[in-house]
Order: C-alpha cells, then structure tokens, then sequence
C-alpha cells in the first residue's frame, strides 16, 4: 500500500453565507504531484488555506502523515507553502531567505550553510545568494521562494498559483523544472491552478473541483479521455470539447443523437449503459481532435459544411456547420479544404461521450 | 536648455530660497542684537553680543539691568527638559500604540460601527473645542501642571497620524510574506515582529518625525495645562516680556536653540527619511 502524505475529509468551510468549501475530501500519496484546478472561486485556493493553517475549517479533519492537524497552528504542521506573490523578503539576501526557517527552527550553523548550498545548487540559485531578493526578476524570485520552502523538508509543498505571474515563455520552462525538482527531492506537493495546460503537464493526479466540490479525481490522462461530467469535460482540453444537445435514438440497431434538424450518428457506440438512455434527452460531447474529416460518405459519417479555417501551424482549426449545429475540429495540416465546401464528418469510436442532461454526469461511466 | 530657462530656473529657486531662510537668518541675526539695536532697521548686529543667550540660562537678577532694566525672566534649561520628555515620551507611545493599531486594521477586520474613521474624529474638531474639558477633567484628577498629563494628551492627540501614516506602509506589505514566515515555524506575532516591522522601519522613523515635530510646537494645550513644573519652551518662549515690552533678542535666541534639536534629529535620521517619505516604496 502507498502512504499517504496528506489526508482531507469531509472540509467545509463557509465565509458569511458563501460556501467557499464544501465537503471535499481527498488523499495525496507521498512523493506524489497532485494539482487541484477549476475556475476561479471554486475554492481550490481555501482548501490549501486550510491545509496551511491559514483559515480555520468548518468541518472535516486534515491529517497530514500521521498526525491529525486540523487544531494546530500553522507554524506546528510542518507544510511548506509557495504563494502567487512571491513571498520572498526582499530586505534580505537570497541566503538570508533561504537560511529563515531553518534558523527558526534553530539549526547548528554549519548545517544550515550546508542545507543552503544544496539546495541553491539544485535550483541554480547559487550566484544569487548573495543579491538581495527584492533585486530579482520574477521567476528567480518565485525559484527563491521554492528554495526557501522546500529546504525546511515539509511533509507536503502546498503551490498556490505558483506561476500564474511568470511570464509565458518562463513558465513552460519552471513547469518543466518544477517537475523535474519534485522528482529529484521526492516531496509531495499539492498544486493548485486555474490552468488546465500546467496542472495536465506537470501532475501525476488531478481533482477537478466546482463550487466547493471536488467532481473528479484521475490521471491527467483519466480526466481527459473519461471526464466523469459536463463541467469536467468543458474545463480539461482546450480547444473545449463539442457539446450538443439532442435526443438519444437508435436505428437499425445504430445510436444515433437527433437534434432537431441534425442527425449524428454515434458509430461504433454501443455501451450498454446508453440502451436505457434511448428516446431521453442527453448531451453528445466529443473533442475536436476526435472528428476526422472526409470527402466522401462512409458508414457512420455524417454531412456539413466547412465556415471556417484557421491555421494553428501545424495543425488546423475548422468549424464546420450542420445546420443548427457548430462543431470545432481539429485536423492535422491538410491542404485540400476550403471554407464552403461541403464535407463529412465521423467521429472515432469511443471518442464520443455521452451525459445525462439532467445531472450532467457522463453515462458511460455510470455504475450499472 | 537654453540660457534663459536656466536663468529663470536659478532665479526662481532664489525667490522661494529667501521666502524660505529669510525669517530664519533675521531670528539668528537679531538673537546677536544687543537691546538697543532690536528695533532698529538693520539687518546684521553692528555690536553683536551674547547677552541674549546668556538671558536663556541665568536668573534675571545676575544679569539686572541689560535689557531694559525690569525683566524677569527665568532660564529655559527646565522647560528644555520638560520638552524633551513629555515630546518624546508621548511620540514613542504614539508610535507604538500607532503601528498596532495600524496593524490590526490593516490584518483583521476593523469591528465596531465606526471602524477605523473613527479616529479621525479627534482630529476633526478643533483642538480649542477640547481645552476646557480636558483643563476641568485634569484639575479634577491631578494631572494639570505635570509631564505624565502633557504625556498623555499629545499621544492620544497624535496618535492617528501614525495610525494612518504607518497602514499605508502595512498594506502594501504582502500578508503572504508573514503567512510564509509563520508555516517556516514562527507565531503570528513574532512573524509580524520579524517581518512586517523591520520592513516599515523608515515609516516608523517618519511618522515619528512628524508627530515629534506637531508636540514639540504644540502651544495650546501646553499653555492652558502648565502653570510652573511642565512648562514647555513654546509657552516658555512667551514669557520673555519686561517692562519695557517684549525681549525680542531674547526670543529670538531661544527660538534658535529651540530649533537646533529637531535640526540634529533631522539630520541622524536623513536615510529613513528619503525612503519613508517616498511612502513605502518598500519592495525596491
């Protein structure tokens, strides 16, 4: 069995009359990347707070390694935490920031040094140490405030945003690096983020959290091939996920989704699960990489016609129109479209996704 | 530039230069004027003397009969030290019960209906609407004629200033540079000693300076509340008067003592002020 770094249960946690929380339980495994995303005010961001000490739950109990901390102060948790803002000293000297808390935990002096070289060596940081922080562009700033967390060796890192404030080009170099640091030093770390892109690139698991919830907890992978709702379908991948509403029929023992004036057949579905589903109103969600297109009719295919082309460099962004309906599709690059031009389209099977309309939860996944 | 603006660059920062310093060279110059010249119309002392300081720090009857004759006046070595304590007294109290409060207002909610407005209040109303409560409250409990009163009034006095003054400072101060102290291992009040204190430094010494110069003129209060004991030197400043009229040498020189000390503190804590007066410019 895996240990488990830090254990949530049950958290709830309400400012006023707004529940900012509410009952999210979770488990992160030790050594373990665990990002918690969804849009802002979903109340990822409280649920790290509470973790930290920083507010006080509702409800619930967070157990972090053995201990149940839900009534220790911060100071007594043993996290590490990286804020958006760089919470770095700027009075003092890289060393001094990083040295902080190991000198508040009253450390002999040498060990202290030692512990600082190293870990300024594995973040590149060494010809820093003597610069005041508050000198520092922002990336190096944010890599000091990683340094100043990781060397006090928490349980568990808590990242809140830590790179939302880093320039673009920066950021896909410190999401690389931030991975690879978290794998040398084997800590556990408990990520959050409103970026889909960063948390799938850089975690081992993700929870999708919603208006206080937790909705789905996978491997990136797990997430984008079997999002276990509408709102996780919409919020992983980007471009976002076609949703079209229609009823569920079948024909000539095909499933077919018939919106209004579109018919698309759901070629090569046939789950069990949906048979109970036929003659009820349901949303198809696909991606738009999972739409091949065609010139000519095949079995399963489906007509429409091209309204727009854009070019991503190496691939194709295209909007296609079946009557009242507008799918996004993704194609590799391809040079014998033109915008009019009538097509087909097919979706790949078991590429294509269907949710109850009612509970938005994906029927494919339902227990029978 | 061309010559012209130059010139008038030059000749503006002249005009506004003696708008300045000329008060101050005529006080410093008629403190060197013996009796006869004070009312004359020259600038510099054609016979200049010591006296007039010598008048600040010996009885009158030593020096009988060089001013005019009937003047009594008394040294100003007490009101000096009067001034000097309750001013400074009541500037720390000011300033430490002000980066608290500030401090609370600036972390926590501020509770209550009046929130933190509510201390400007006592800065709102004219001070001579307060003298004769405080004068009928004090003489009730003792405190009229002594430093511990004086102390008292000017820090509750003043104390908003470094209220206001300081959380300008404190909010700009990021919460998660304590919030990252405190998981490092401190207690949210040592964090905030740690962190957020030696990081408003210059604003401390700033809103010090300024509430140490407001007492150090204060002239009202001091004036209705002190008799004798805790006279302070603006009062004291007033009591250089003979029979013969006003003893503007004597004034003069005392004045010119007087303003020697904030020049001296001034000039020891010059670096804080450069960046405390560019309130808080402090992540640079």
């Amino acid at each position: 069995m895996t240990e488990i770094s830090l254990k949530v249960e049950n958290l709830r946690k309400t400012f006023g009359n707004t529940v900012a929380v509410d009952d999210v339980t979770f488990e992160v495994r030790r050594g373990e990347f665990f990002s918690l995303i969804g849009p802002s005010g979903c109340g990822k961001t409280t649920t790290l707070r509470c973790i930290a000490g920083l507010e006080k739950p509702d409800k619930g109990r967070i157990i972090i390694g053995e201990r149940d901390v839900t009534n220790l102060p911060p100071q007594m948790r043993n996290v590490g935490l990286v804020f958006q803002e760089y919470a770095v000293f700027p009075h003092m000297t890289v060393y001094e920031n990083m040295a902080f808390g190991l000198k508040i935990k009253k450390l002999p002096k040498d060990e202290i040094h030692n512990r600082v070289l190293r870990i300024a060596e594995l973040l590149n940081l060494e010809e820093y140490l003597n610069v005041r922080a508050g000198r520092l562009a922002q990336a190096l700033m944010q890599r000091v405030a990683l340094a100043r967390s990781i060397i006090v060796e928490p349980e568990i890192l808590l990242l809140d945003e830590p790179l939302t404030l880093v320039d673009a080009k920066i950021k896909e170099l410190m999401r690389r690096e931030l991975r690879r640091y978290q794998k040398e030093l084997g800590v556990t770390i408990l990520h959050v983020t409103h970026d889909q892109l960063e948390a799938m690139m850089v975690s081992d698991r993700i929870g999708v959290m919603c208006q206080g919830k937790i909705l789905q907890i996978g491997t990136p992978i797990e997430i984008y091939d079997k999002p276990n709702s509408i709102f996780v379908a919409r919020f992983i991948g980007s471009p976002t996920m076609n949703l079209i509403e229609g009823r569920l029929e079948q024909y000539n023992d095909e499933l077919f989704l018939d919106a209004d004036d579109v018919g698309i057949p759901l070629y090569g579905v046939s789950s069990e699960k949906l048979r109970g589903y036929i003659g009820k109103d349901v949303v198809l969600g696909v991606r738009p990489e999972d739409i091949e297109i065609l010139t000519q009719p095949t079995e399963g295919s489906f007509a429409g016609k091209i309204t727009l082309i854009e070019s991503l460099g190496s691939k194709l962004e295209i909007i296609v129109e079946l009557n009242s309906v507008t799918l996004h599709v993704l194609s590799p690059l391809r040079r014998d479209l033109k915008v009019g031009q009538p097509i087909h389209l097919k979706i790949r099977p078991t590429k294509a996704h269907v949710f109850n309309k009612t509970t938005e939860n994906n029927i494919m996944l339902e227990e029978v | 530039m061309g010559v012209a603006s130059k010139v008038l660059r030059i000749v503006a920062i002249a005009i506004f230069m003696a708008w300045l310093m000329i008060p101050i060279v005529w006080t410093l110059s008629l403190s060197f004027k013996p009796y006869l010249e004070w009312r004359a119309p020259h600038f510099w002392p054609k016979n200049p003397t010591l006296l007039n300081y010598k008048i600040l720090f010996f009885y009158q009857r030593e020096i009988a009969g060089t001013t005019g004759g009937t003047a009594l006046t008394k040294p100003m070595i007490t009101p000096l030290i009067n001034t000097l304590i309750v001013v400074g007294v009541s500037t720390i109290i000011a300033v430490i019960i002000g980066f608290f409060t500030a401090y609370g207002a600036s972390r926590y909610n501020s509770p209550g209906p009046f929130g933190l407005y509510f201390t400007l209040l006592t800065r709102m109303v004219p001070p001579a609407t307060f003298v004769t409560p405080v004068l009928i409250y004090y003489r009730m409990i003792g405190f009229l004629d002594t430093q511990l009163g004086l102390i008292l009034l000017y820090a509750a006095a003043t104390v908003t200033y470094s209220i206001w003054i300081l959380k300008g400072f404190i909010d700009q101060i990021p919460r998660e540079w304590e919030e990252a102290a405190i998981l490092e291992g401190l207690s949210p009040l040592r964090a905030m000693l740690r962190v957020t204190l030696p990081l408003i430094k210059s604003a401390l010494v700033v809103s010090g300076l300024f509430i140490f110069l407001m007492n150090y003129s204060e002239f009202l209060f001091a004036l209705v509340l002190t008799t004798r004991n805790a006279v302070t030197l603006p009062v004291h400043l007033t009591t250089y008067v003979g029979g013969s009229g006003v003893l503007y040498g004597a004034q003069a020189a005392c004045g010119i003592v007087a303003s020697i000390i904030p020049l001296v503190i001034g000039y020891v804590i010059q670096r804080h002020l450069i960046t405390g007066l560019t309130f808080g410019m402090v992540r640079a």
